[in-house]
């Protein structure tokens, strides 16, 4: 016979993990006979495991709070409380850190085998058992029991280290803000002549030192707003007001920059709005923030629609607007709202951008309890909506 | 409205001192003195006797705080605007309260800044006259 070679690469070399190794866990064996328990023990102590008796429920329940058993292999048919009473009481005390309970019976109808993974139980286990059968079944529920709690160590230091992360970002955004906004004024008073008269050269490199100052003012922007969201330190200021008056003052004023892209911005709502309880600031950079990115992503000479209507049935505003740009390609709309979420599409006069812009509105409209959705257009382009309920104030 | 002619800027850092004199320099304002810290801040109060004081929240020796407290001991009447960074807004409105003096954020765009002074200086004239 040929002899083949194991061509395949050899296992990397395995980290140590914690959850692998399940000697020395600790098992509380409950049984009234004791010679059952016996041979659990005979049979768990070769393995490397300390184990406890206990020959009633009350006893097991009164031993599980000193002993603090990783497992419990638990009779069903007991005197007193039974096993199944005796796993409900200890999921009552202890919760979710309950330790699993492994049934270990010789009752075998099918409604009682229910009624143990009712209780609380991880396993049952028909007695007469095969001895390596419920060692493998001990072993796989420990080292469920040990990853979970390794999991948990993990999950609370990462979101350690990321909130770390986010206060590193926001300190570092809030350094660089007060710098770039003095580039930028400082420039500016270059370019109106006030301390003397620049040549056409410098003139446009001070035009240039605006414009990317002003870009990065932006971009830090995002970033606190950004991490003061992650943060949980968004807090809302609501107030009663004109959905109408709000938007129309977003409209003039990005209007205003759209112009230099010779793109329009019309506003159309049909008639007054009932006023709505909502923080104007918040509100006004979600508005601002979907007009500004119309404009960014609509080639020049655009029309961007934005329209308001009361949604009489469901209790809520919606705002739409419309632009004309290439629209979001829909393998990358799930990315849409996420943090970062920068999308192939850019920017059609290179204007700067974080990625940011929309995850931020999603987490502000949201603490609002509404929602925010983008849908691309049948005859092109892209509606952004944002929909805001009335809430019983 | 008629400016005040003289104004102190005490801020430790360069690019400030010399955006928020230019700011001044374009509302009218003829005389820009600077400090540096809240020590120099106070001394250079009491020697040139602005009519208005544009103060930062943060310095290191003395801080914004501070200072506003001894230009107060100087002058009850002092016309002092704070000069805040976004984590610093909290503080001075804290700090000042019931005060006659305001805060302006650092990173205003220039024509918000000459809005909100001229809006500020006007408030202050009217109170005079």
């Amino acid at each position: 016979m040929l002899e083949t070679k194991d061509l395949r690469p050899p296992p990397p070399a395995e980290a140590p993990l914690p959850w692998r190794e399940t000697r020395g866990r600790k098992i509380l064996l409950v049984d009234d006979e004791r010679g059952n328990r016996t041979i659990l023990r005979q049979m768990l102590e070769p393995e490397g495991y300390v184990t406890a008796e206990a020959e009633s429920a009350e006893a097991a329940l009164e031993h599980y709070a000193t002993f603090a058993p990783d497992l419990v292999l638990l009779d069903v048919l007991l005197p007193g409380l039974n096993g199944f009473e005796a796993c409900r009481e200890l999921h009552r005390r202890y919760g979710a850190q309950t330790a699993p309970v492994m049934f270990i019976t010789a009752k075998r109808e099918a409604d009682a085998i229910v009624e143990g993974f009712d209780a609380g139980g991880v396993d049952y286990v028909l007695k007469p058992f095969r001895q390596k059968e419920v060692v493998a079944r001990i072993h796989t529920h420990l080292q469920v029991r040990l990853l979970l709690a390794h999991q948990q160590t993990l999950v609370a230091q990462l979101s350690q280290a990321n909130s770390a992360k986010n206060r590193f970002l926001g300190m570092a955004a809030h350094d660089l803000r007060n710098p770039l906004a003095s580039i930028r004024g400082l420039s500016e008073f270059m370019l109106d002549g006030t301390v003397g008269p620049l040549t056409p050269a410098q003139d446009e490199l001070a035009q240039l030192i605006q414009q990317t100052s002003q870009g990065m003012v932006t971009l830090v922007n995002d970033l606190l707003d950004w991490a003061t969201i992650e943060a949980g330190e968004l807090k809302l200021e609501s107030k009663l007001l004109r959905l109408d008056e709000l938007v129309a003052k977003a409209v003039r004023l990005t209007g205003l920059t759209a112009l230099r892209k010779q793109t329009r911005i019309e506003f159309n709502h049909a008639r007054p709005v009932p006023r709505i309880r909502v923080d104007e600031a918040k509100t006004r950079q979600v508005i601002d923030n979907l007009l500004s990115n119309a404009v960014k992503y609509s080639p020049p000479g655009s029309t961007i629609c934005v329209a308001l209507e009361f949604d009489q049935a469901n209790q809520r505003q919606i705002i739409r607007v419309r632009d004309q740009g290439p629209g979001i390609p829909d393998e990358e709309r799930a990315r849409l709202f996420t943090d970062f979420g920068r999308l192939s599409t850019r920017p059609t006069s290179g204007e700067p951008s974080t990625g940011l812009g929309l995850a931020i509105c999603r987490k502000i409209v949201e603490s609002h309890h509404g929602t925010i959705e983008a849908e691309n257009q049948p005859a092109g382009g892209c509606e952004f909506r944002v929909l805001l309920p009335y809430l019983p104030s | 409205m008629i400016p005040p002619s003289k104004a102190l800027i005490i801020d430790d850092e360069n690019h400030i001192r010399k955006y928020i004199s230019l700011v001044l320099r374009s509302i009218g304002v003829t005389t820009i003195c600077e400090a540096t810290n809240g020590a120099k801040g106070v001394e250079a109060y009491a020697r040139e006797q602005p009519d208005l004081v544009l103060l930062d929240v943060n310095m290191p020796v003395m801080d914004g705080i501070e200072t506003l407290r001894h230009i107060r001991g100087l002058n009850a009447q002092a016309c002092v605007i704070m000069l805040t960074s976004l984590s610093t807004r909290h503080t001075i409105e804290a700090a000042a309260d019931g005060g006659a003096v305001h805060y302006i954020r650092k990173d205003t765009q220039r024509d918000e800044l000459v809005a909100l002074l001229t809006d500020l200086l006007a408030e202050k004239n009217q109170i005079i006259n």
